[in-house]
C-alpha cells in the first residue's frame, strides 16, 4: 500500500468515519484499560510487580489449604440467621453443600467457577443442540423457544430465586420433605456450588446457539458422505460432525466462560437470598465490594487493579486461544454457496421418549428462576414463605409510582437510547471501513469492535473510574473544569454509563452491520460510483438502505442488552445512587441495601426487562427472517 | 468518445501479477475486447479503466488526459457488471435515472431520457418493477441502459453475458453490437469466450497471466496468431514437436518424430534456423480426408477414439505415437482401430519456435 493509494482510499466519508471509530474506542475503550494497566504495574519507583506479588501471596486470593469439603452433613440442632434478621433453630439432619468448601481463595475460587460453568453448560448445550439441529419430533417449535428463557437476564432476581427455592424452608425441601417424603434431610446448596448452578442454567443457551448455529450450517453431503463409507452413529458423530460444529461449541464455551467470571449476578443474588457466604468469595465480587466501599480513588488499594488486571488477563488469553483454534478450524463452510435443508429425522419410540424426557427436564429446571421472578413480581411470595399466597399487581405498580424505580427506568433508558445512537454511529463506521476499505491496520479496529464483548465488564468500570477520575483531576482549575466535572465518575456516573454501553453493546450491532455488508456485494456500490456518486453519495443512497435491516436489528439488540448491562451499572452506579440504572437499583434492594421496598419490585424491573428483551428478540428475528445466534463470538 | 490509452499499466495483488506492462490504444466507437482464461487479468485492467482499480505503475490516458489517478466517479465512464450490479430497492426507472440525478439533470429531462434508453434496450413498459421482478436477460437489459443513459465516454462491459443461458446470450451479444454501432460509442468488453469475442469485436487483445499476448482483428488472430499460447487459446487445436530441417522464404520443412511435415510461420517477428526445436500447431477441422489440392501434408495412423459432436465427429488418429485431432463430417463411416489418412494443407499448419516461453504454457494448453 503506496501513499497515493491510502490518500485514495482516505475521501471525507471514510475520514469521518474512522474519526468517529477510533475517538470512541481508544477514548473509552482503549485509554481506561490502559490506565488501569498503569495503576497496577507502576508504583511511585516505577515499573513493579509488587502489586501483584502481594496479590498472589494472599491466602485470601490463593488460599495455601484450600477447603475441599463439599458436602457436610449435619446432624444437630443449631440456630442460624435467617437474611431477615430472625435465629431460628436449623433442623435435625442437614445436608448442607458449599457451606464451607470448596474454598480455594478468591482467584483459583473464580477459575474452577467459571471451568465448571463453562463444561457443564457446554455438555448441556451440545446435547440440546444435536437433539434441535438432528431430529424432527412434535412440539419441536415450543422447545426452540422455550430453551432460550435463559437468556432472558433478570440479574440477581433469578439467582435469589434458586436460593429461595433451594434454601433450607424453600420449596424444593418441602417437597422432598413433606410431600414426597423421600428423606429427612434438609438440603441446603450454597457457597460455590450454588454460583455454578445459577449460572449453568441462566448460560448453557449460549453455548446452545452458537452450536445450533454450527450443525445446522454444516453441509448435509458431508455427513452423507461419511455414512457412505460406512461411518454411523456415535462414530459419524465423533468424527465428522463434532469437529465440525466445534467452531460454534467453542466459541459458546469461552463465551460462557468468561460470562461466568465477571458475572455479579449470582453472587449478589445469593448473598440476598441467604446472606453473606463462600458464593461471595469470587474476583468479581471483591473488585465490587471494594469499589462499593470506597469513597475516593485514593482508598483504593492497588492490588485491586492487580487482581482486575488478572481478570483481564485469563479472559483474555481463554478469547485469544479460542479466537485463533476457531479461524484453524474454519473449514466447515468449504463447500459455500446453495441454500441446503439440514438433515432431519425422526426418532425412534426409545429415542423420542429420552429427548423428550431430556428437553423437559432442562426447560423445567432452566426457566424456573424466570417464572420465579415473574411470580415474585406478581404475588406476595417475598413474604408469603413457601407459596405464594395471593395475586397482587402493587409491585408492578410500584414500577410507575415509585420515584426511586421510575427514575432508575427513566435513567436506564436515556443511556440506552443515547448509547445506541453511539453504538450505531461507531458501529457502522467501523464495520463498513473493515468490510469496504483497504487500510492498514483496519484488522485492528476489527479487533477493537468486537473484542469488548470478550472483556470483562468489571474491567471496563475499573478503568472508567481509574482514567475519568485523573481526567477530572487534571481539568479542575482550568478552564475545561465543567467538562472535568461531565466526566468525574465520583460525581456523574450516568455519563460514563453511557459510553460504557456504547463499547460494551457495541459488537452487537457492528456485528450485524458487517454480516449485512458482507451478504450485500460490493459491485452494487462500484456501480453507483461509476455512473459518478461520489462515496459519501454511495454510501448514503445505496449502502445505507440495503443495510437499513441490519442496523435497526444489531441496534435493537443492543438497546436491551445496555438496559440489563449489569458490571458497570452496578459499579459505577454506586457512584451517585440517584444517576443509577435498573441494574443497580436491583442490586440494591437484593443486597438489601435499598431504601424502597422488597425483592418484588426488583423482580417488577426484571419483569420489565425480560418483556423489552422478548420484543426486542421477536423485531428483531422479524426484521431479518431469519433466526440469528444473538450472542457469539 | 473518446480514445483510451494504457501505457506500461501494472497492477500486483500480492504475488500475483494481474496486469503486467500492458500498453495499448482503444480507438475512438471501437469494440474492444480482453479476451483470456480466468484470472488472466482481463477484468482487472477493465476495473483499472474504470477507476475501481488503480495500477501501481503506469498510465492511463482518456484522449490526451491522464486519468490515472481520478476517482471512478469523475471519470464518466458506464459499465456493465457481470452481476448486473442492479440496485435492489429501487425500480427499474429509479436504476436507470441514477447516473442522470447525480448529474443534476432536471427531471423531465430525466424522464425523457430514461424512457428512450428503455426504448433502445426494449424494457419500456417495465419502468416501475424492481430488478427481483425481471427475468435474467431483462436485468442484463436495465443493466445495459443505466450505463449508457448517462452517455459515458466509454462502454465498459464485464462479462455481461456470462450468466445468461446459450440462447439468450447469442440474442444479447447481437443486441449489443447493434447498440454500440447505432451510438458509436468506444466500447470495451471483457469475457473469456473465444467465440463470443470473435462474433462482436472490432478488435481483440488477447491476454495470459497479465500479458497482452497479441492485439489483432478476430481473423488476423484466427489465420495469424503470433504466439503458441493465441494460437492454442482459440479453438481445438493439436501440438506436435518437431525439429527444423530446412527453411525456403516462409515456408519450414520438420521432422516430426518419423514423419516429415511443411508448414508456415505466421508471423515476420518470429525467427527460425535449420536445426532449432519448434513445434507445429493443427486444428482439426483444417484436416480433410481426401486429398483435394496440392501442397499439403499427409498424416496417416489408427483411429483410436471417435466423438460424435453433431456438426462433425472428431477423431483421434494415433500416428507413430503421436495423437492428433481430426474433424470429420458426421456422416463418415469409420470405426475404431480404422486405419485412415489425413491431410492438411502446408498454409495451415501454423510452426512456432519452442522457446522457453512456449514451454511455459504447455501444462495449460494440453500438449
Amino acid at each position: 500500500m503506496n501513499l497515493r493509494g491510502l490518500r485514495r482510499e482516505l475521501d471525507k466519508l471514510t475520514v469521518v468515519q474512522l474519526l468517529i471509530a477510533l475517538f470512541i474506542l481508544i477514548f473509552f475503550l482503549v485509554t481506561p484499560i490502559a490506565s488501569l494497566l498503569v495503576r497496577a504495574f507502576v508504583s511511585d519507583e516505577g515499573f513493579t510487580l509488587k502489586y501483584f506479588e502481594s496479590t498472589y501471596t494472599d491466602p485470601n486470593m490463593i488460599s495455601p489449604n484450600p477447603s475441599l469439603t463439599v458436602i457436610q452433613i449435619l446432624e444437630r440442632y443449631k440456630f442460624t440467621i435467617l437474611p431477615n434478621g430472625t435465629r431460628v433453630l436449623v433442623p435435625l439432619k442437614t445436608i448442607y453443600i458449599g457451606g464451607v468448601g470448596p474454598d480455594f481463595g478468591y482467584i483459583l475460587n473464580s477459575i474452577f467457577v467459571s471451568a465448571s460453568v463453562m463444561i457443564l453448560a457446554s455438555i448441556i448445550g451440545l446435547i440440546a443442540a444435536f437433539i434441535m439441529a438432528r431430529y424432527e419430533f412434535p412440539g419441536k417449535n415450543i422447545f426452540r423457544v422455550l430453551l432460550i428463557i435463559p437468556l432472558l437476564a433478570t440479574p440477581f432476581v433469578n439467582a435469589y430465586v434458586i436460593g429461595k427455592v433451594l434454601g433450607p424452608g424453600g420449596l424444593l425441601n418441602y417437597i422432598l420433605k413433606n410431600v414426597l417424603k423421600i428423606t429427612d434431610y434438609t438440603i441446603v446448596i450454597v457457597g460455590l456450588p450454588a454460583v455454578i448452578l445459577v449460572q449453568t442454567l441462566s448460560f448453557f443457551p449460549i453455548v446452545y446457539m452458537n452450536t445450533l448455529s454450527s450443525l445446522i450450517n454444516i453441509d448435509p453431503s458431508l455427513e452423507e458422505q461419511a455414512e457412505n463409507m460406512g461411518a454411523h452413529g456415535f462414530k459419524l458423530f465423533r468424527t465428522v460432525t463434532l469437529p465440525l460444529a466445534l467452531p460454534g461449541l467453542a466459541a459458546g464455551a469461552t463465551l460462557v466462560f468468561i460470562f461466568s467470571m465477571e458475572d455479579l449476578g449470582a453472587p449478589i443474588g445469593l448473598s440476598g437470598a441467604f446472606g453473606d457466604g463462600l458464593h461471595t468469595h469470587l474476583m468479581s465480587f471483591y473488585i465490587y465490594d471494594e469499589f462499593r466501599k470506597v469513597l475516593s480513588l485514593e482508598q483504593v488499594h492497588a492490588s485491586v487493579y492487580a487482581l482486575a488486571v488478572t481478570m483481564l488477563l485469563i479472559a483474555s488469553v481463554a478469547f485469544l486461544m479460542i479466537k485463533k483454534y476457531v479461524s484453524l478450524k474454519q473449514y466447515a463452510m468449504l463447500s459455500k454457496g446453495g441454500r441446503w435443508s439440514p438433515r432431519v429425522r425422526r426418532p425412534g419410540k426409545k429415542g423420542l421418549a429420552a429427548i423428550y424426557v431430556f428437553l423437559i427436564l432442562l426447560v423445567i429446571i432452566s426457566s424456573f428462576p424466570q417464572i420465579g421472578v415473574i411470580i415474585l413480581a406478581t404475588t406476595d411470595w417475598a413474604t408469603s414463605g413457601i407459596v405464594p399466597t395471593k395475586i397482587t399487581l402493587e409491585h408492578l405498580a410500584s414500577l410507575v409510582t415509585k420515584s426511586d424505580v421510575t427514575r432508575a427506568i427513566t435513567n436506564s433508558l436515556t443511556y440506552a437510547g443515547v448509547a445506541v445512537i453511539i453504538i450505531v454511529l461507531t458501529g457502522t463506521s467501523a464495520a463498513y471501513i473493515v468490510a469496504r476499505r483497504r487500510i492498514p491496520g483496519k484488522d485492528l479496529l476489527d479487533t477493537l469492535a468486537t473484542i469488548p464483548i470478550a472483556i470483562p465488564g468489571i474491567i471496563v468500570a475499573v478503568g472508567y473510574i481509574v482514567f475519568f477520575t485523573l481526567l477530572a483531576k487534571t481539568l479542575y482549575g482550568t478552564p475545561l473544569e465543567s467538562l472535568g466535572y461531565m466526566f468525574d465518575p465520583f460525581v456523574n456516573p450516568g455519563l460514563l454509563l453511557m459510553f460504557s454501553y456504547s463499547v460494551r453493546r457495541l459488537p452487537f450491532t457492528a456485528r450485524a452491520v458487517f454480516a449485512g455488508l458482507q451478504q450485500t456485494h460490493v459491485s452494487l456500490e462500484e456501480a453507483a460510483e461509476n455512473l459518478g456518486a461520489s462515496r459519501a453519495k454511495t454510501f448514503f443512497t445505496i449502502v445505507m438502505p440495503l443495510i437499513a435491516a441490519n442496523i435497526i436489528s444489531g441496534a435493537i439488540l443492543s438497546f436491551v442488552y445496555s438496559m440489563s448491562e449489569v458490571s458497570t451499572s452496578v459499579i459505577l452506579g454506586s457512584r451517585n445512587p440517584s444517576q443509577g440504572p435498573i441494574t443497580f437499583l436491583m442490586s440494591q434492594v437484593i443486597y438489601a441495601s435499598a431504601a424502597v421496598g422488597t425483592v418484588s419490585i426488583a423482580a417488577a424491573l426484571g419483569v420489565l426487562l425480560m418483556t423489552l428483551q422478548i420484543i426486542a428478540i421477536s423485531v428483531s428475528n422479524y426484521i431479518l427472517k431469519q433466526r440469528v445466534a444473538f450472542l457469539g463470538v | 468518445m473518446v480514445n483510451v490509452r494504457l501505457e506500461k499499466v501494472t497492477k500486483r495483488f500480492g504475488e500475483v501479477i494481474a496486469a503486467d506492462r500492458i500498453t495499448l490504444t482503444i480507438k475512438h466507437g471501437e469494440f474492444f475486447t480482453f479476451l483470456g482464461p480466468s484470472g488472466c487479468g482481463k477484468t482487472t485492467t477493465l476495473r483499472i479503466i474504470a477507476g475501481l482499480e488503480y495500477p501501481d505503475e503506469g498510465k492511463l490516458y482518456f484522449d490526451d488526459k491522464d486519468v490515472t489517478d481520478e476517482p471512478p466517479y469523475k471519470r464518466n465512464t458506464g459499465m456493465v457488471f457481470q452481476n448486473y450490479a442492479l440496485w435492489p430497492h429501487m425500480t427499474v426507472f429509479d436504476n436507470i435515472a441514477y447516473g442522470l440525478k447525480i448529474r443534476k439533470i432536471p427531471k423531465e429531462e430525466i424522464r425523457r431520457k430514461v424512457l428512450e434508453v428503455l426504448d433502445l434496450v426494449k424494457l419500456r413498459g417495465l419502468e416501475n418493477r424492481y430488478p427481483t421482478q425481471l427475468s435474467g436477460g431483462q436485468q442484463q437489459r436495465v443493466a445495459l441502459a443505466r450505463a449508457l443513459v448517462i452517455e459515458p465516454a466509454v462502454l465498459l462491459l464485464d462479462e455481461p453475458l456470462s450468466n445468461l443461458d446459450a440462447k439468450l446470450r447469442i440474442e444479447m451479444r447481437e443486441e449489443i453490437k447493434r447498440i454500440q454501432k447505432k451510438l458509436g460509442i468506444t466500447t470495451i468488453y471483457v469475457t473469456h469466450d473465444q467465440e463470443e469475442a470473435m462474433v462482436i469485436s472490432d478488435r481483440i487483445a488477447v491476454m495470459n497471466r497479465g500479458k497482452i499476448m497479441q492485439v489483432d482483428e478476430p481473423k488476423e488472430l484466427y489465420r495469424r496468431p503470433k504466439n503458441l499460447f493465441v494460437a492454442s487459446f482459440l479453438g481445438r487445436c493439436t501440438i506436435l514437436k518437431g525439429i527444423v530441417k530446412e527453411i525456403e522464404e516462409n515456408l519450414v520443412t520438420l521432422t516430426v518424430g518419423n514423419m516429415v511435415l511443411k508448414g508456415i510461420i505466421p508471423s515476420r517477428d518470429i525467427k527460425l534456423r535449420e536445426g532449432d526445436k519448434a513445434v507445429i500447431v493443427l486444428r482439426p477441422q483444417d484436416f480433410e480426408i481426401e486429398e483435394t489440392r496440392k501442397n499439403v501434408n499427409r498424416i496417416e495412423g489408427v483411429v483410436e477414439w471417435i466423438s460424435f459432436v453433431g456438426p462433425y465427429s472428431e477423431l483421434r488418429v494415433k500416428s507413430n505415437g503421436l495423437k492428433i485431432l481430426v474433424n470429420v463430417d458426421p456422416d463418415f463411416q469409420v470405426k475404431i482401430g480404422d486405419k485412415i489418412a489425413a491431410y492438411i494443407s502446408y498454409d495451415r499448419t501454423i510452426v512456432f519456435p519452442l522457446g522457453e516461453a512456449e514451454a511455459a504454457y504447455k501444462e495449460e494448453i494440453k500438449v
